[in-house]
């Protein structure tokens, strides 16, 4: 699954991308960042880095690659090729598989889990929310299955970042058409008002289901207190990170989460190495990261 | 609700079906010797004597997945995908013709969608932990639903409504062939792979894929396919509908027993063969569209 600007970015030259330097970038945007490409899709990589080359005049691919290897301002440029990779990823139903694992599989599981602790509360956490695409969408799925699957549930969403500016924005729920392009007209009409000709507002159903705060992740102080949550979603946060800090981070979160919840990364984002204690689950179409209930033996590395 | 017993002659008769390719039995006894005594010649000239075949082994050795050499000839394409990749395709033509078009009950390329992306992963996963036959794993990989081909053919009402149920609840199709057939894919396989005289490991695989525990030979093969199977169905190279599950593969019984011999496994990045397996699937698709579909003819 890639995004609508991935989909539309110009294909380099087929020839371009037999240069193994491409691989090579690709290895080692993956080992710090955590983000993979499969090689059937170097060309969206190749795309971004096509972008950043120009920027820094690196006229090839082997060329580029010191600007991220060898070069003073190395962890810049990665930072810079990283916000190039992630670009367009913001916008609502932006992942329908892990929605539909949540309606599917995630959900049943929790809900059944917490009725025989006598428990019909869900707590969900946007880490990293940006500008508010993803909590919005949590509050649309879950108010759409409040007649179904959440019938005698209630349940919150904090949605956090570490720039002002993007809590500022999440809180007001302005969005255009770009942020919009996935979400259906019905709950839109449902969910929204409008703001301008180009624009819709988020609703007060909707905001008011969410909590939203700055929040640094790597601020012990802060995230000790944010526990008992069923659901974390941090998509391309910690692609920003160094290893030292994820893992800590991934502390965080895994005492964050009750035992049976979930935390969900971004769909090209991968935990290899960073942490062993959450277990890798396969959901159709999706991944998520699962931290087992206490007394939970599975048959393998565990 | 049938008994194994009384589909035991159905599947015998399926030995005898005309649509099972001449060669076959020549080509996989020929195949089945010693590989540095199987003269190339002879293979070349039995694969090009059936066109389906032939035209399968060009489209597979010229498919980016197998390294796309712009292979031409049946000759170029035998020596490029090797014999036991050729024995994978004989197989896997033969099964595909003992379904007459009328009979399939799920979308043909979506089954073999399914066979191939297992073939691919098996192989794949084979190799990464140092599994010594990746190209059995591969084999094993392609036939190891060879169950389902028979219950469509020799169960098809009682197979219709399986698959059916297993639509609308998201349950594993294998679950509900049980309800529904009163075996699985797994025992009518088995049957019809002993009477074919396969492998005793590819037999092992095809009757074990659903329950590894059991296995008493071959196990690390059943394993690695029965954990392919479950990568496959979980990103979109299942049997084409929602099967609501999560599936904790380090977590699996199977994993537990590869580990034992493959510690490899322990430091495997999941994640990132899903991934690729992601960006595989188009090419996938695209081969099992080209091989499962009609082809021209092909210069020996």
């Amino acid at each position: 699954m890639e995004t609508g600007i991935a989909k539309a970015a110009a294909q380099p030259q087929s020839q371009d991308l037999k240069d193994p330097a491409y691989l090579k970038i690709r290895d080692v945007v993956y080992q710090i960042s955590g983000i993979y490409q499969p090689e059937e899709k170097l060309y969206l990589l190749a795309s971004r880095c096509a972008r950043r080359m120009s920027a820094v005049k690196a006229s090839t691919p082997s060329e580029y690659l010191d600007y991220l290897t060898v070069r003073g301002n190395r962890e810049a440029e990665l930072r810079l090729l990283l916000n190039e990779i992630t670009i367009g990823e913001t916008y609502m139903f932006r992942s329908p598989a892990q929605l539909e694992a949540l309606r599917n599989v995630v959900l049943p599981q929790i809900l059944q889990a917490k009725s025989a602790l006598g428990f019909k509360r869900l707590h969900l956490w946007s880490a990293g929310c940006s500008t508010g695409e993803e909590p919005y969408t949590l509050a649309m799925f879950l108010l759409e299955e409040k007649e179904r699957l959440l019938s005698g549930w209630t349940f919150d969403i904090l949605a956090t970042d570490l720039n002002d500016n993007s809590v500022v924005a999440a809180k007001a729920g302005i969005y255009g058409e770009y942020a919009l392009r996935s979400t259906p007209d019905v709950l839109r009409r449902k969910y929204f008002k409008a703001h301008d000709a180009n624009h819709l507002q988020v609703g007060e159903e909707l905001k008011s289901l969410i909590r939203f705060d700055r929040v640094n992740l790597n601020d012990d102080s802060k995230m000790t207190f944010l526990k008992g949550m069923d659901l974390i979603f941090c998509c391309n946060v910690l692609i920003y990170f160094d290893l030292s800090s994820k893992r800590k981070v991934m502390q965080h979160f895994y005492a964050n989460l009750l035992p049976g919840g979930y935390l969900f990364l971004g769909h090209a984002e991968s935990l290899y190495q960073v942490d062993d204690r959450f277990h890798l689950m396969h959901f159709p179409g999706a991944f998520g990261y699962w931290k087992p209930p206490l007394g939970y033996i599975g048959g393998g590395k565990k | 609700m049938k008994t194994l017993e009384e589909i035991l002659p159905r599947i015998k008769e399926l030995d005898s079906m005309p649509s099972v390719p001449a060669i076959v039995q020549p080509l996989t006894a020929l195949l089945r010797q010693n590989p540095d005594r199987v003269k190339l010649e002879k293979v070349v000239e039995l694969v090009s004597y059936d066109s389906t075949i032939a035209a399968q082994c060009l489209r597979i050795a010229n498919s980016p997945l197998f390294g796309r050499r712009n292979t031409e000839t049946v000759r170029s394409a035998v020596i490029a995908l090797g014999i036991t990749r050729i024995e994978a395709i004989v197989l896997g033509s033969c099964v595909n013709r003992i379904v007459p078009h009328d009979k399939w009950a799920m979308d043909a390329l979506t089954f073999w969608r399914h066979c191939l992306g297992c073939a691919l992963v098996s192989s794949r996963l084979a190799k990464l932990i140092g599994y010594a036959d990746p190209e059995k794993a591969y084999l094993a990989g392609l036939l190891h639903d060879l169950g389902i081909l028979v219950n469509m053919v020799i169960c098809a009402p009682e197979f219709r409504v399986g698959i059916q149920k297993a639509h609308e609840s998201g349950i594993p199709l294998h679950s509900s062939e049980h309800q529904h057939l009163g075996f699985t894919h797994c025992q009518s396989g088995k049957i019809l792979a002993e009477q074919w005289h396969f492998s005793s490991d590819v037999t092992a695989v095809i009757e074990h894929h659903h329950d590894v525990i059991n296995a008493t030979s071959a196990c690390p093969l059943v394993a690695i396919i029965h954990l392919s199977d479950l990568l496959c169905r979980m990103r979109d190279l299942g049997y084409g509908y929602y099967e609501a599950m999560g599936v904790d593969l380090a977590g699996d019984a199977a994993w537990a027993l590869l580990v034992e011999s493959y510690p490899a496994l322990v430091k495997m990045d999941l994640a990132r063969l899903t991934m690729d397996i992601d960006g595989a699937m188009e090419e996938i698709t695209n081969v099992v569209n080209a091989v499962f579909k009609p082809e021209p003819a092909v210069a020996r």
